[in-house]
C-alpha cells in the first residue's frame, strides 16, 4: 500500500531545517507543499501542547482529512514532525527516538550552527533508512 | 450554513437592508449602511414611546427595564433558507430599503421599487424604505407612500433620526412578534423542514397504517408539531427580547420532542434553551458553572444532529450542517486561550465535517469559521491554513469576485507565513530594523539572535501562498496586488525559481504596471537589490574648515598642509568614533554611492532611481540604469539639500517594471548579515560577482547653510598645462564664485611638490577685487617656468614620441595653489558674531611638463677650423676673418685670424652645442654671453634678435658660444692640484689650505663663467623659454676649463712702437710697463705700413706666472705663402735689432719689451709671431704645456700678428 509521509524538523525558531518526504507514494509536486502547509498549521496546536505534558512524544497533534501529525519535542524545544495516514504509534515513536539520536549528533557538531538548516548528506541517508524501517 | 454564528445569534432579528432606486454611489451605500447599521441593539426601555399594547402581550416575562431587541441588518438580502421554519432567526423579519434620492428623483418610483423588493421576503412583518438627501422640492412632496425623509443634515442629527427610526421599526416589530404567537398558540402552525419534505405529517400514512396505530401515530403527529409550535414561539420569545418566556416553551418543546423521537427538533428546541440561557445571564461575566451548562448541552446537541443525521442518512438534504453549525458555535462561544485544546478539537472535527457537506459553499463558510476561530484564539498559522483552503475554494469559482475573495483572504494569512506586504507591516518592520541596528552595531551579535531575524523561513509555503496571491489577483484584475506579490517572490525567492519562472514574473510585473496609472506606488520593493556603497565626497565638502574666531590668518594649519589630501594624522584623537559626521551645504550638489544587484536572469531596466528622503530638504535626482542578468552595478546618485537641518536616507525610491518602490539600505543589511550566516538563501551581491560584504552605516548628515563657493579654472582650457622644459608661461586662473554668499577674504599659498615652477602670482590682482559677489570672478595671473625633466621622467615617458597625447600630468608632482576664504559673518541676534566655517580649494597646476630641444652634446671645439666672426658678435674678438661675406663686408677691419694647427684659435674658444629638436613644433634659438655679469649692451640684445638659430622639428643644429676673456691673470701652481695631486708636487699641509682656496676660487670662476652663458628659445608666437644647459656645459668644459681659463704662462704682443711713444723713455726694455689691459685691442693695426720705410715696432712679452721666467724668444715674419721672411735670403724684408735666440728673464706678472725694426720691400700681407723656449721651466709650466717628458722644451708661441704692407705710391 502506498503511504505518504512528511517528516520535518522545526527549530525552536520555528524554521523547518530539515524535510524529507518518506513516504512510498508516489510524488507529487503540490501534495508535497500541501503536507508541509499541514505541519506548518500544526505548530501552533503543538506550541501549546508542549508544555502540558512531560513526554517528548506527543503522539498524534493534528490532523487534516485522513493525514496525521505526530510530533515529538526534544529538549531544546526542536520539534520532529512527521505527517502520516494513519500508521502504529510505536514505530512512529521509535523512528521519533533514532532520529532524536541523530540529531544530537548533528547538533554536537562544533561546526553546526544551532537553529541553521542540516545540510548533512549523511542524516539525510539516515534518516531515510529509518523511514523505511519503522513506517 | 450561515456565517458568524454564534449562541446568540438565535435572538437576533434579521433585517433585510435592500438598496432601492437608481444607483447609489459606493460611498454613500456605505454611509448608508453604517448609518442603520449602528442600530443592532435596541434597549426595550426606549421602545414604550412607539409601542401600544393592543391585547395582553404572550411575552408576560419580558425585561423592560434591561430587555434588548437585537437586530441583524444584511445588507443586500439574502436567499431565503429552506430551514427557516426551524430557526425563526433565519427569517428576513423586516425590510429596510435605502434610497439616494439624488440618482433617483422620481419618489413614486422608488416606493414601487422598494415594493417590488420587499415582496420577495414574504416572511417580513415590517418594512420601512429610508430616503436620504432629498431635494426641497422632494421634502414638499406628499408622503403618501411611507419614505421617510432624511434631510440633509449633520451626521449627529441623522444619526438621532435614525435612531427615532429604527426604535420605531423594532417597537412595529415586536407589535408584529406579540401577534404572530398569540396567532400560533391559539391557531397552531405546521412547520416543516427540507427533512420532513416526503414523510411523516403527510395523510397518505394514515391512510396507509392500520387503526391503532394510525392512532398513535396521530397523537404523536399531534404531540410532534405540538411541540414544533413550542419550539418556534420560543424562538420569536427569543427574537423579541424575553429569554424566561422562551425558555419556558423551549422545555416544553424539548419533552414534547423527546417523547415524539423528533430528534432534529430536539436539538433546536435545546439549542434555543441554551441561547436563552445564555442571553438571559449575559450580563453576569464568564460563569464557570454556566459555561459548564453550556457545554454540557452543546454536547448534547451535537450528539442529537448528529443522530438525526445519521436517521436521515438517505435523504437529499442532510442536516449535517447544523451539527456542523452548532461546534462552531460552541467554539465561539469557548474560544478562550485556557481551552484552546478543546476548541481546537471541535474545530478540528468540524474541519473533518467538511467532507460531508455536499454543497461547495457551505464548505467555504464552515471553513471561514474555522479559521476566524482559530485566528481569534490566536493559532494564527492554522487560521492561515484554513484561510488557504478558503481561498483555494474560491479559486475553484469561476469568477473575479470570488478570485478577489479569495486574493484577500490570501493576503490576510501572509502574516503567518511572513510574507507579508511592507504597509501593512510596519510594526513588525520597525522591530526588524532596530534588531538589524543592534546587530550592527554588537557587531557579532549572538548568533541567535540573528537566527531570529529570519524567523519562519518556510520558503516553499510562502511561495506557494505568493504565487496564489498573484494567480488569483491576476484573475480579479488587481494589478496593484498582483505587482506586489510578483515583487516580493521574485525579491525573496529569486534563487528557487528557475530563470524561466523569472521572466514569467517579470511579464507579469510588467503587465501588472500595464493596467496600473503611471507613478504608481507600491509598499513592497522588486529588484534589484540597493545596498549603499559609499559616499564619496565632493571636493568641495571635504573642504570646510572650521573658522578660528580669535586667529585673524583662520587658514594657518587649517588645511593639509603636505602633498597628501588626506593626512592620517589630523584629527587623529577624535576619530575613535567610528561614526562620521558629514555635512553637506544647501545649495550644493552632493552624491552616494549605491550597488545595484540584479541576481535574475531578465535584463533589469531600473527607469529611475533617486535618494528617498523622509527629511524633506533635499532633492534628489533620478538617474536610468539598466541591469543586465547576474550583474551588479555602482551607481552615483546625487542631489541637492534645499533647507538646514539633519537629513536621513534610509534607502531609494527605484522607479522599475513601472511602479515607484522605496528600497531601504536597512533591509538589505540584515538580509546579507543572514546570508553571512548561511540563514538566507543567497547573498544577491556576491552571485553577482560584487565584492565582500561590508556595512555601510549611513552618518550622520546636517545640512548647514550656504557658504560662497569658488570655483576655479585656468583660462585655456582645464586640462594639463603643456611646457616644455624651461618654459616660462604666465597661466591666467579665473575664480568664479558659484556660490550664494559673497567671498569677503581669502588667501592663496602655495603647496605640493615643485613649489619652485611657480614663479609670481599676482596677489595684488585677485586681493583688489574681494569681495567676490556671488557670480563675480576674478582672473589673476601666475608665472610658471617648467622644471626639468629627469632621467626617470624620460624613461617612463616611454615612446618620447612628441605626438604622443596620451602624457598624463603625473599625480603628485605638481604644486597646488592653496586657497582659503569665507564669506561674511553672521551676526546673531544676541549680538554675537558667528563665523561661517571657511573653506579650502585646492587648485592643481596641473604642469605636464615635456620635453622640449635636448641637448646632444657640448664640446670645445678644438678650433682646427678657421672661424668666422664679425665685429657685431664678438667685440673683443682679436681677429677678423677677411672672406667675403656680404654683411662682414661692411665692417672694414676684417682680418685673417691665423689658426695654430697645435693649439687653436688664440684667447678664443668656441663651444659647441648641439642641440636636438624632438618635439613637433620649430624652436627658435639664440645664445648671449653675459659679460661681467653686467647688464647686455642694448644694441647687443638687438643683434642677438637677428641671429637666431632655427631648429626644426626632428632635426637637430649646432649652436657655437664663444668663450673669450674668461682668461685667470695668473697662472698658479694650485691650479694643477688637481691633475697632479698624484704626484704630490704640492702636497705640503701648508699649502693645502691656500689650494683649497684657489680650487674654490676656480670653481667659482667657472661657474660663473657658466651662468654667463644663456641659451634662450623661441617656439611659435607665445612659448619662450630656456635652455637649461649648465650641467651639460659643465660637462663639456670639465676636460678643457684650465685651457679656457688658466692663462698661458706668456702672453705676446706686437705694437707699432710709434704707438708707445711713451714706452722709449725706459732705459732697459725689460721694465716696459706699458701692459695692455686685458680688455684692450693690442694688435688692432688699422694704419697700413707702408713698404720701403723703416718701421719700429715692440713685441711685449708678459710673465702670467708667480716665477721668474728664463727664455729664448724669437721672432719670426711670414709673407703669405708662408716663407720666413727673416732669414739671410730674403729679399722681401730687411730687420734691425735682434730677432733671434734673445735671451730674456721676466720677472713674475711683469713685462719686458723687446724692440726691433723692420723694413718691408715688398707689399703685401705678412704676420708676425714670437716664440719662446722657456729654459728651466717649472712644473707648473710643464703641466700647464702637458708636457709629456720633464727634458721636452717648453715652447711658447705667441699669437700671430697681422699686418698689411702698402707700397709708397
Amino acid at each position: 500500500m502506498a503511504s505518504t509521509a512528511c517528516f520535518v524538523i522545526v527549530s525552536k525558531n520555528d524554521i523547518p531545517i530539515y524535510e524529507a518526504e518518506v513516504g512510498s507514494a508516489p510524488k507529487k509536486e503540490d501534495l508535497a507543499y500541501h503536507h508541509q502547509f499541514i505541519l506548518h498549521a500544526a505548530l501552533d496546536v503543538v506550541q501549546d501542547l508542549a508544555w502540558t505534558t512531560n513526554a517528548m512524544f506527543l503522539r498524534s497533534v493534528d490532523r487534516f482529512n485522513d493525514l496525521v501529525v505526530s510530533v515529538y519535542v526534544t529538549a531544546g524545544h526542536t520539534r520532529f514532525m512527521l505527517l502520516h495516514d494513519s500508521r502504529s504509534e510505536d514505530g512512529i515513536k521509535s523512528f521519533f527516538q533514532e532520529v532524536h539520536e541523530l540529531y544530537i549528533k548533528i547538533f554536537l557538531n562544533p561546526l553546526y550552527l544551532p537553529g541553521s538548516r542540516i545540510a548533512s548528506s549523511h542524516f539525510d541517508t539516515k534518516v531515510r533508512a529509518l523511514a523505511r524501517k519503522y513506517l | 450554513m450561515e456565517p458568524g454564528l454564534s449562541i446568540e445569534s438565535g435572538s437576533a432579528i434579521r433585517v433585510a437592508v435592500l438598496p432601492v432606486g437608481g444607483p447609489i454611489p459606493p460611498q454613500c451605500l456605505r454611509d448608508y449602511a453604517a448609518l442603520v447599521a449602528a442600530h443592532a441593539r435596541v434597549d426595550l426601555a426606549s421602545l414604550r414611546p412607539y409601542y401600544s399594547e393592543h391585547q395582553k402581550s404572550p411575552f408576560s416575562h419580558q425585561p423592560w427595564d434591561t430587555g434588548c431587541l437585537r437586530l441583524k441588518f444584511v445588507l443586500g438580502g439574502c436567499v431565503p433558507s429552506p430551514w427557516e421554519d426551524f430557526q425563526s432567526s433565519r427569517k428576513v423579519l423586516a425590510v429596510v430599503g435605502i434610497c439616494h434620492l439624488p440618482s433617483s428623483p422620481d419618489l413614486a418610483r422608488v416606493a414601487a421599487d422598494f415594493l417590488d423588493a420587499s415582496r420577495t421576503y414574504p416572511s417580513a412583518l415590517a418594512s420601512r424604505c429610508f430616503a436620504f438627501c432629498p431635494t426641497d422640492a422632494q421634502l414638499l412632496e406628499q408622503r403618501k407612500d411611507g419614505i421617510i425623509m432624511f434631510p440633509p443634515s449633520d451626521q449627529k442629527s441623522l444619526e438621532l433620526h435614525m435612531l427615532t427610526m429604527i426604535q420605531d421599526l423594532a417597537a412595529s416589530l415586536l407589535m408584529e412578534f406579540e401577534k404572530w404567537v398569540l396567532r400560533a398558540e391559539s391557531t397552531g402552525t405546521i412547520l416543516k423542514t427540507p427533512l420532513d419534505s416526503q414523510s411523516s405529517l403527510g395523510s397518505e400514512e394514515v391512510h396507509t397504517l392500520g387503526v391503532p396505530s394510525i392512532l398513535t401515530s396521530v397523537i404523536k403527529a399531534k404531540k410532534r408539531r405540538l411541540g414544533r409550535a413550542q419550539k418556534i414561539i420560543g424562538d420569536y420569545c427569543l427574537l423579541a427580547g424575553s429569554p424566561a418566556d422562551a425558555n419556558a416553551h423551549y422545555t416544553t418543546a424539548i419533552d414534547l420532542a423527546r417523547l415524539t423521537g423528533d430528534v432534529f427538533w430536539h436539538a433546536g428546541a435545546l439549542e434555543g434553551s441554551v441561547c436563552a440561557l445564555v442571553v438571559d445571564r449575559m450580563m453576569g461575566q464568564s460563569d464557570p458553572v454556566l459555561e459548564d451548562e453550556v457545554k454540557y448541552r452543546y454536547y448534547t446537541i451535537i450528539q442529537l444532529y448528529r443522530r438525526a443525521t445519521l436517521q436521515d442518512n438517505a435523504q437529499r438534504v442532510s442536516p449535517v450542517s447544523f451539527e456542523l453549525e452548532a461546534a462552531l458555535k460552541l467554539a465561539r462561544y469557548l474560544c478562550r486561550r485556557e481551552v484552546a485544546k478543546e476548541v481546537s478539537d471541535l474545530l478540528m472535527g468540524a474541519a473533518d465535517g467538511a467532507k460531508a457537506l455536499i454543497d461547495a459553499s457551505d464548505r467555504l463558510i464552515l471553513y471561514i469559521e474555522i479559521a476566524r476561530l482559530f485566528g481569534s484564539l490566536g493559532y494564527k498559522r492554522k487560521a492561515a491554513f484554513f484561510s488557504r483552503q478558503v481561498a483555494q475554494l474560491y479559486l475553484q469559482q469561476d469568477n473575479a469576485y470570488a478570485a478577489m475573495s479569495a486574493m484577500q483572504v490570501l493576503t490576510m494569512t501572509t502574516n503567518a507565513y511572513h510574507v507579508q506586504s511592507r504597509k501593512t507591516s510596519k510594526p513588525d518592520h520597525a522591530s526588524l530594523k532596530e534588531l538589524g541596528a543592534s546587530n550592527s552595531n554588537a557587531d557579532k551579535a549572538h548568533p541567535q539572535s540573528v537566527v531570529s531575524l529570519f524567523e519562519s523561513q518556510w520558503s516553499t509555503l510562502q511561495m506557494v501562498v505568493l504565487r496564489e496571491i498573484l494567480m488569483s489577483s491576476i484573475r480579479a484584475a488587481d494589478p496593484l496586488t498582483s505587482w506586489s506579490a510578483a515583487a516580493r517572490l521574485l525579491r525573496s525567492f529569486y534563487p528557487l525559481i528557475t530563470p524561466a519562472g523569472q521572466s514569467g514574473l517579470a511579464s507579469s510585473l510588467s503587465n501588472s504596471a500595464d493596467r496600473l496609472p503611471w507613478g504608481t506606488r507600491c509598499a513592497d520593493p522588486c529588484l534589484p537589490f540597493i545596498r549603499l556603497h559609499s559616499l564619496p565626497f565632493h571636493p568641495s565638502q571635504r573642504d570646510i574648515v572650521k573658522r578660528n574666531p580669535h586667529k585673524k590668518e583662520w587658514w594657518i594649519g587649517a588645511g593639509p598642509s603636505g602633498p597628501f589630501i588626506y593626512t592620517p594624522f589630523t584629527k587623529g584623537g577624535t576619530s575613535g568614533t567610528s561614526k562620521q559626521e558629514i555635512n553637506w551645504i544647501v545649495g550644493e550638489p552632493v552624491q552616494v554611492m549605491i550597488e545595484l544587484a540584479n541576481p535574475c536572469s531578465f535584463d533589469l531596466v531600473v527607469e529611475s532611481i533617486y535618494l528617498s528622503v523622509h527629511s524633506g530638504n533635499f532633492d534628489a535626482f533620478p538617474v536610468t540604469v539598466n541591469l543586465p542578468p547576474n550583474t551588479s552595478k555602482l551607481v552615483l546618485l546625487s542631489g541637492i539639500p534645499t533647507k538646514v537641518g539633519q537629513v536621513s536616507i534610509p534607502g531609494c525610491i527605484v522607479h522599475s517594471f513601472g511602479v515607484i518602490t522605496e528600497h531601504l539600505f536597512k533591509e538589505v543589511d540584515s538580509l546579507l548579515l543572514g546570508a553571512a550566516q548561511g540563514l538566507v538563501l543567497s547573498d544577491p551581491f556576491r552571485c553577482c560577482g560584487s565584492s565582500k560584504f561590508k556595512s555601510v552605516n549611513f552618518p550622520s548628515i546636517s545640512i548647514v547653510p550656504p557658504l560662497p563657493l569658488l570655483v576655479a579654472n585656468v583660462v585655456g582650457g582645464d586640462g594639463s598645462i603643456l611646457l616644455y622644459e624651461g618654459e616660462i608661461r604666465d597661466v591666467l586662473i579665473t575664480l568664479t564664485n558659484a556660490g550664494t554668499v559673497p567671498v569677503e577674504e581669502a588667501n592663496i599659498a602655495l603647496s605640493g611638490k615643485n613649489q619652485d615652477s611657480v614663479i609670481s602670482i599676482a596677489h595684488s590682482t585677485w586681493k583688489s577685487a574681494l569681495p567676490i559677489k556671488p557670480g563675480g570672478e576674478v582672473t589673476f595671473k601666475v608665472t610658471l617656468r617648467a622644471w626639468h625633466l629627469s632621467l626617470a621622467d624620460l624613461e617612463a615617458d616611454g615612446s618620447r614620441s612628441p605626438a604622443n597625447p596620451r602624457r598624463i600630468a603625473r599625480e603628485g608632482i605638481n604644486p597646488f595653489l592653496n586657497i582659503h576664504y569665507a564669506g561674511p559673518s553672521a551676526a546673531k541676534g544676541n549680538g554675537e558674531v558667528s563665523l561661517p566655517p571657511g573653506r579650502r580649494l585646492a587648485v592643481p597646476l596641473n604642469i605636464c611638463v615635456v620635453q622640449g630641444m635636448c641637448l646632444v652634446r657640448a664640446r670645445l671645439l678644438s678650433m682646427e677650423i678657421p672661424a668666422r666672426f664679425s665685429e657685431a658678435h664678438l667685440r673683443p674678438v682679436s681677429g677678423k676673418d677677411n672672406t667675403s661675406d656680404e654683411s662682414n663686408m661692411l665692417h672694414n677691419d676684417i682680418s685673417l685670424l691665423k689658426i695654430d694647427p697645435y693649439k687653436g684659435s688664440w684667447g678664443l674658444r668656441l663651444l659647441e652645442l648641439e642641440l636636438f629638436n624632438p618635439t613637433d613644433v620649430v624652436f627658435d634659438v639664440d645664445v648671449s654671453v653675459h659679460l661681467d655679469g653686467t647688464s647686455v649692451p642694448e644694441d647687443n640684445t638687438a643683434d642677438v634678435a637677428c641671429h637666431k638659430t632655427r631648429i626644426d622639428r626632428d632635426y637637430s643644429a649646432r649652436v657655437l658660444i664663444p668663450l673669450e676673456h674668461f682668461k685667470l691673470p695668473v697662472l698658479d701652481a694650485s691650479f694643477f692640484v688637481k691633475e697632479n695631486g698624484s704626484d704630490e708636487l704640492l702636497g705640503s699641509q701648508a699649502a693645502t689650505i691656500a689650494e683649497k682656496n684657489a680650487k674654490a676660487e676656480l670653481n667659482a670662476s667657472i661657474s660663473n663663467l657658466i651662468s654667463k652663458i644663456k641659451v634662450r628659445w623661441h617656439s611659435g608666437r607665445n612659448s619662450s623659454g630656456e635652455l637649461n644647459i649648465k650641467d651639460a656645459i659643465q660637462a663639456a668644459l670639465q676636460a678643457s676649463i684650465l685651457d679656457i681659463l688658466l692663462p698661458d704662462p706668456l702672453t705676446f704682443s706686437f705694437r707699432l712702437a710709434k704707438d708707445a711713444k711713451p714706452v722709449n723713455d725706459s732705459n732697459h726694455s725689460t721694465d716696459e710697463n706699458v701692459g695692455p689691459s686685458a680688455g684692450e685691442n693690442v694688435l688692432r693695426c688699422k694704419d697700413p705700413i707702408s713698404a720701403h720705410k723703416m718701421t719700429h715696432m715692440e713685441v711685449q712679452i708678459r710673465n702670467n706666472t708667480k716665477e721668474i721666467i728664463q727664455m729664448n724668444l724669437s721672432i719670426s715674419c711670414k709673407d703669405v705663402a708662408g716663407e720666413n721672411c727673416f732669414e739671410e735670403n730674403s729679399a722681401t724684408v730687411l730687420w734691425a735689432g735682434v730677432l733671434n735666440d734673445i735671451q730674456l728673464e721676466v720677472p713674475p706678472l711683469q713685462e719686458v719689451v723687446h724692440p726691433f725694426s723692420v723694413y718691408f720691400l715688398v707689399p703685401g700681407d705678412y704676420s708676425l709671431q714670437s716664440s719662446s723656449v722657456i729654459i728651466d721651466a717649472t712644473d707648473v709650466l710643464r703641466a700647464r704645456a702637458k708636457a709629456e717628458s720633464p727634458d721636452e722644451p717648453i715652447l711658447c708661441r705667441g699669437s700671430p700678428f697681422h699686418i698689411h704692407v702698402v707700397g709708397t705710391e
